[in-house]
């Protein structure tokens, strides 16, 4: 008993920290990831509590449901049409990958190549947690985002497999590669056929129970039975999570209703963002500065090796996968943000927490882990926000800011009239004050107005954008006044639900509408 | 009377296009329609509920654009009438024509390149097919 309400205190702890520095993150535009792991390493400093990770509680805890999200969230249509390079830089990059690092780790330290192989595999996997919420944040092309994490999505699951293999062929002394192919491809192979079977079924029962709390239900046991299903059958869990998530959020949702889609999206965005902060604190806090610092010189070759694999990988398939195509899969600056925006995370530290304490020079690899994982968070994922900018990736059009200028100062401007007219209901302004500041109000609104009107004439595509961005918020307040209607008992759940899944729907259309528009899909070439 | 009918959705050249068809009509003292045509395929397979939304609030978007092309027909002294369409662009644009026996299109499509005085394929082939097959005079405005 008493070592439960331990173990809850110290979970209840690591939420309350991750949503203060969520917050602060949040105010000082800190990468929120990064910022965990700082204050992970701080706690860890200061030791005012102490916490074992143990790599069963990332790997079974805390990935499925961040992958499933994922694979949940990504649009199957989006990645048919990157496939070819996810696919090359997930399956060909992880094994060239994983026999670069190892080789150039192993000329750089002295250590024997079958060992340098299992850390060229475990730290093959990348982990864009932070990129990917700068992308979303920052609005970079969609198909580059899509890319980023499909990539990661599916080289998790082929580093897993090679660095099993790696790991075996370190033990035993001996590899055969024929039967290291063949085991390569049936764990790989496996652990898709379970995501296939019970992905389907999952996604079948969805389209069949319009239920809202049975579906996220359903999510949840495929996340962690999928995985669970196929580590007993020895095949990958984590590519059984990445198809098994892909299915249902594809195949599933397709006749899903609106209200039971917005449940889910924000059910599995809470339990990513759980999952996601608990693992970037655990980062932090298990970071032993000391042995870092004994190991300083392998970390530094690691580092260097882990960037020189990732620029013979991105830039060398890539090169070598547009041959004979008129234009490229990926354009050179995308390019450059899959080699700087490549970050590792949990799963490289899971890896290398579940190295055996029987394997010579455990630690030294353990401690090349940690140290590429926060060279990485650190030096790349601060800098990335930069690089996209300087790159021209999040580059707006100057009338779009300058629309967004005046309508933020048109707001402000309203504010201030509605807080004048209320000061002078109170008695607090004379009329002929509130008369004075109200016409000096007025005519600054009349000025933003005629602006945006001109702005509205020479880009009118930005009125249309705003008509559906009104709409949206017509939309909620309508929402909104249901749950009030709801709440005062005028009327029943049934019609709440009835109005509430239609305004849903209204709202479902207009994003189809706004992302057709942002991406020109319906443009017919006429205005 | 002429019938001048002013196709447009709210894209980048959607007011130089309604100016030029208010103008227009002013000079010509012609009658003026703007014509909107929303195609809801653009999205692929939907669930019926959210096919249906879909439609409605294109339709929704369209009749405000209309409204607001209409009002500032209005402001410049030129009544205007609207109408909202739903179904593939060329061929419901095409089918209005024919039945409103208009004679004059006016039409708004952006370049292909800034710089260059060639629109998109499609609006090529669909000006010339309405010039030819319906004798209709079409302006484009880039």
């Amino acid at each position: 008993m008493e070592s439960f309400l331990v173990a809850q205190s110290l979970f209840l702890l690591l939420i309350a920290i991750a949503t203060l520095v969520a917050i602060v993150a949040g105010r000082l535009r800190l990468p929120y990831t990064v910022s965990l792991v700082l204050v992970g390493l701080v706690i860890a400093i200061l030791q005012p509590f102490a916490i074992e990770v143990t790599p069963e509680l990332i790997l079974f805890i805390f990935v499925p449901p961040l992958i499933f999200e994922a694979a949940f969230h990504l649009d199957f249509r989006l990645l048919r049409s990157s496939i070819t390079p996810v696919l090359t830089l997930a399956v060909p990059g992880v094994l060239l990958s994983t026999l670069l690092i190892g080789g150039l780790v192993s000329l750089g330290t002295g250590l024997p190549l079958t060992t340098t192989a299992v850390f060229g595999a475990l730290i093959a996997a990348t982990d864009p947690v932070a990129v990917v919420a700068l992308f979303r944040a920052l609005g970079v092309p969609h198909r580059l985002a899509v890319v980023v994490e499909g990539e990661s999505l599916f080289n998790d699951g082929t580093a897993i497999v090679v660095f099993q293999i790696a790991l075996a062929a370190a033990m035993s002394g001996f590899f055969d590669p024929l039967a290291g192919l063949v085991d390569f491809l049936r764990v790989a192979l496996g652990g898709v056929a379970v995501g296939l079977i019970l992905g389907w079924m999952v996604a079948q029962l969805i389209a069949r129970i319009d239920d809202r709390l049975i579906v996220s239900t359903l999510t949840t046991l495929l996340a962690y039975g999928a995985y669970l299903t196929a580590e007993r059958m020895h095949v990958s869990g984590v590519l059984a999570v990445v198809v098994a998530g892909l299915l249902s959020g594809n195949l599933g949702l397709a006749n899903t209703s609106p209200t039971s889609k917005v449940m889910l999206f924000n059910l599995w965005e809470y339990l990513a963002f759980l999952a996601n902060s608990l693992v970037f604190l655990l980062i932090g806090l298990n970071v032993d500065l000391q042995h870092l610092w004994l190991n300083i010189q392998p970390i530094a070759i690691a580092v260097v090796a882990v960037l020189i694999g990732r620029a013979v990988v991105v830039y060398g398939l890539a090169w070598i996968a547009h041959l004979g195509r008129e234009r490229p899969h990926l354009p050179l600056v995308w390019r450059h943000v899959l080699f700087w925006g490549g970050l590792r995370g949990a799963i490289s530290l899971a890896l290398a927490l579940s190295l055996p304490v029987t394997l010579a020079q455990r630690e030294t690899l353990e401690s090349m882990a940690f140290g590429v994982v926060l060279f990485t968070l650190l030096a790349q994922g601060t800098t990335i926000r930069f690089l996209l900018r300087r790159w021209g990736l999040i580059e707006r059009p100057p009338y779009r800011v300058a629309q967004e200028r005046r309508l933020g100062r048109l707001f402000a401007t309203r504010a201030g009239l509605r807080q004048l007219e209320q000061l002078h209901d109170e008695g607090l302004l004379t009329d002929e004050m509130w008369f004075g500041l109200r016409e000096e109000y007025q005519q600054v609104r009349h000025r933003l107005a005629q602006d945006l009107n001109r702005l509205f004439y020479e880009h009118a595509s930005l009125e249309r954008e705003m008509l559906i961005q009104a709409r949206r918020e017509a939309l909620r307040a309508e929402r909104g006044a249901l749950s009030d209607a709801l709440r005062r008992g005028m009327i029943s759940e049934e019609v709440f639900e009835e109005l509430k899944a239609d305004i849903d729907s209204r709202l479902e259309a207009l994003n189809l509408i706004q992302a057709a528009l942002q991406g020109r899909w319906m443009e017919t070439g006429a205005d | 009377m002429e019938l001048i009918v002013c196709a447009t959705r709210g894209g980048e050249a959607s007011r130089r296009t309604q100016e030029r068809a208010i103008a227009l009509a002013k000079d010509r003292n012609a009658e003026l329609v703007f014509l909107c045509v929303v195609d809801p395929d653009f999205a692929g397979p939907q669930s019926e509920a959210v096919a249906a939304a879909l439609e409605d609030e294109l339709k929704r978007l369209g009749r405000s654009l209309l409204n607001i092309a209409r009002a500032r027909a209005r402001e410049q002294g030129v009544s205007a009438g609207i109408i909202c369409l739903s179904g593939p662009v060329w061929e419901e644009i095409e089918a209005y024509l024919r039945r409103a026996k208009a004679t004059t299109l006016v039409i708004g499509a952006p370049r292909v390149e800034p710089t260059s005085q060639a629109f998109g394929e499609d609006v090529q082939r669909f000006i010339e097919h309405v010039r030819q097959n319906l004798g209709i005079e079409v302006v484009v405005v880039p």
